[in-house]
């Protein structure tokens, strides 16, 4: 059975304005996404700034509580759960954010930030969680000394492993990653993205990574879903994605990452235009209407639910892009 | 040889700060040739914006001073110049390009008019003339319905769009040199090429040179004539970019190049890394400054004496650490 099972989730965002701050249209951030993550696996997550990549990532901890579909974990629907029953789930599932400067208490030492999930969850004497929070620093790479000293004191390569021994304290069976290497350096990035494959042989964790650069998304995932304007358009095991992209926006992808060999220059097909607005998306397939493709108009209404066309990969049906 | 369009020579900035004196670029020279493109790459805070800066003379003042060296355009020091006369050097001759174009642009006035502004600064004309010469330049830099964009305001325009909106106000006066400073790294990839595109299409018709600085060793692979690669202030290897990239020599060089995630390497193996970080500016090694991190056996002497620059030929240069010296002489 799969760990994390997401059906057809969608959240929407009133946008308010005017005198009476009425809801003049809605934001379809995320607009009907599904897929399954197996326990010890990792999906990526790649689309450009605005997709929804990270609201996706959001409502499935319930940092958001999404407007329809279910989110299942380890068989529990939580999608609609009170925020009260979160507390024992969130154990299981834990968040590792882009920028570690911003999701690390300044006022707090090192110390207080990796004991805050045990106090938080009831767990252990003091001296057994100073003894676990040492233990945490010592298996991400840092030097127990940390302990006693401030955020500020790190680099961001060192906060983000700090931000990593702080998702790892309750041995979760799920880490969500939002972009947690794309504030960093080329070297400190393989650092800590080596750090994560470890992590993931020794605990058996699952991740969902989420990334704007395929490349790196690549390296890390068994499986990657390629995201455009709050819908999954794509979704393949990584080299199958990689070796035989299918539809036309993960074409694009790849055809615009700059490889580093100059060797290898090329003339580029280059996409026109902008992603569309959340709000107000254009009916039927997008990215087809982006491109202006002749037979978009078939799209629209058609059903547009991935369809498997070969073993584990899946595609957006749409007779623009495919 | 004709003298080159630029050349810096053992340029040295340094900061006042509480800390006292601190050299942020240490003895960088390079040469960039009319027409072509020089990348130069480096993690954050390696020196490589602070370099630009001073070749515009924008340091932040009066902290940022040029200590040493020189910045030789078309035969003239920089560095010597009166402020007046650097002046009319900024965009008539040298125009630069950042990363936000956001915080680059004036929120609350219309980008035409900022467009405009540009232009009326460095050659009197009418405003009916400068309004539009503003709409050509929009529809040179590949801004859809000009003449409407004009009007509006830096918040209605995508970022790929401020971005070129920012490129038409430094090409406006044709300068001769345009330094880009990470011109796309706050953009998408898919705009991030269109904008590298543009670049080189403007680049094709104006044979201005072009100073891209990035830390993104694939945009350098794909854009730039030459590399000069960073580290802690000082220049660790220069060269043509295809000799960098067939056979670097500078063991943070090879590092760099092979820390890359690449997309056709089996996934979830483990990346090679460069173990370590970046030594602080406030006790940065005399000698090699990459010594600690370096993979290669290395005695102590290293870090405390200023190792020699090889020329390896065909414009291949490099910090000669004795770590590596030995191989190069022998290959």
């Amino acid at each position: 059975m799969s760990l994390l099972s997401v059906q057809n989730l969608k959240m929407h965002f009133p946008v308010r304005g005017g005198v009476f701050y009425t809801t003049k249209a809605t934001c379809k951030a995320v607009d009907g996404v599904s897929f399954e993550l197996n326990p010890g696996e990792t999906l990526g997550l790649v689309g450009e700034s605005g997709c929804g990549k990270s609201t996706v990532a959001r409502s499935i901890v319930r940092l958001l509580k999404p407007t329809a579909g279910s989110v299942v974990f380890n068989g529990n629907d939580i999608s609609a759960q009170p925020q009260s029953a979160l507390r024992t789930m969130r154990r299981e599932m834990q968040m590792v954010f882009q920028d570690p400067a911003e999701s690390l208490n300044p006022r707090h030492t090192i110390g207080q930030i990796l004991e805050e999930p045990f106090i938080i969850q009831k767990m252990g004497t003091r001296a057994e969680r100073g003894e676990w929070a040492a233990e945490l620093l010592k298996r991400v790479g840092l030097p127990t000394e940390a302990l006693h000293r401030y955020p500020f004191e790190f680099s961001g390569g060192q906060r983000q492993r700090i931000g990593i021994a702080r998702a790892l304290a309750l041995k979760p069976k799920l880490i969500v990653c939002d972009e947690p290497v794309s504030a960093l350096d080329v070297s400190v990035q393989a650092q800590v993205l080596n750090l994560l494959l470890e992590l993931q042989r020794d605990f058996g964790l699952a991740y969902l990574f989420i990334a704007h650069d395929l490349s790196v998304v690549q390296h890390m995932s068994d499986r990657v879903a390629v995201m455009y304007l709050g819908k999954i358009v794509e979704l393949a095991p990584a080299t199958e994605l990689y070796q035989n992209p299918r539809h036309a926006y993960t074409k694009a992808l790849l055809d615009a990452i700059p490889i580093a060999d100059p060797t290898k220059r090329r003339e580029r097909q280059l996409l026109r235009g902008d992603v569309p607005s959340p709000i107000n998306p254009p009916a039927g397939c997008a990215f087809g209407h982006r491109m202006k493709h002749p037979k978009w108009e078939q799209s629209v209404g058609m059903d547009l639910t991935l369809k498997e066309v070969a073993p584990g990969h899946f595609v957006q049906p749409c007779p623009c892009c495919t | 040889m004709a003298a080159p369009l630029l050349e810096v020579r053992d340029l040295r900035v340094g900061f006042q700060t509480d800390h006292g004196l601190l050299t942020a670029v240490d003895d960088v020279d390079f040469v960039l040739e009319a027409g072509k493109t020089l990348g130069l790459v480096g993690e954050s805070g390696c020196g490589k914006s602070v370099t630009a800066m001073s070749l515009m003379r924008l340091l932040p003042q009066p902290a940022g001073q040029i200590l040493a060296g020189q910045v030789l355009f078309e035969g003239r020091d920089l560095t010597k110049l009166p402020l007046e006369d650097m002046r009319k050097i900024r965009g008539n001759d040298i125009a630069m390009i950042f990363q936000e174009p956001m915080t680059a642009l004036n929120p609350v006035h219309r980008v035409g008019r900022q467009i405009i502004e540009a232009i009326q600064l460095h050659e009197p004309t009418t405003p009916d003339k400068a309004l539009r010469r503003a709409v050509e330049l929009m529809e040179w830099v590949g801004i859809p319905a000009p003449d409407q964009r004009v009007n509006e305001y830096p918040h209605q325009l995508s970022g790929g769009m401020r971005q070129r909106v920012m490129i038409a106000m430094a090409l406006s006066c044709h300068p001769k040199v345009l330094i880009a400073d990470e011109p796309t790294t706050a953009l998408d990839v898919t705009v991030q090429a269109q904008i590298l595109e543009l670049l080189k299409r403007l680049q094709r018709e104006t044979g201005m040179a072009v100073i891209l600085i990035t830390h993104d060793l694939g945009v350098v692979a794909e854009t730039c004539d030459d590399v000069a690669v960073m580290y802690a202030g000082r220049i660790a290897e220069r060269g043509p970019v295809h000799d960098i990239f067939a056979r670097p020599l500078h063991p943070y060089t090879q590092g760099l190049i092979r820390c890359l995630p690449k997309l056709d390497h089996p996934p979830k193996t483990d990346l090679p890394v460069i173990p370590g970080m970046v030594p602080s500016l406030r006790d940065m090694p005399s000698g090699c400054r990459f010594a600690a991190r370096c993979p290669n056996p290395h005695s102590d002497d290293v870090l405390t004496t200023r190792q020699p620059w090889k020329d390896c030929g065909g414009g291949h240069g490099v910090e000669a650490c004795a770590c590596f010296a030995s191989q190069l002489s022998a290959s």
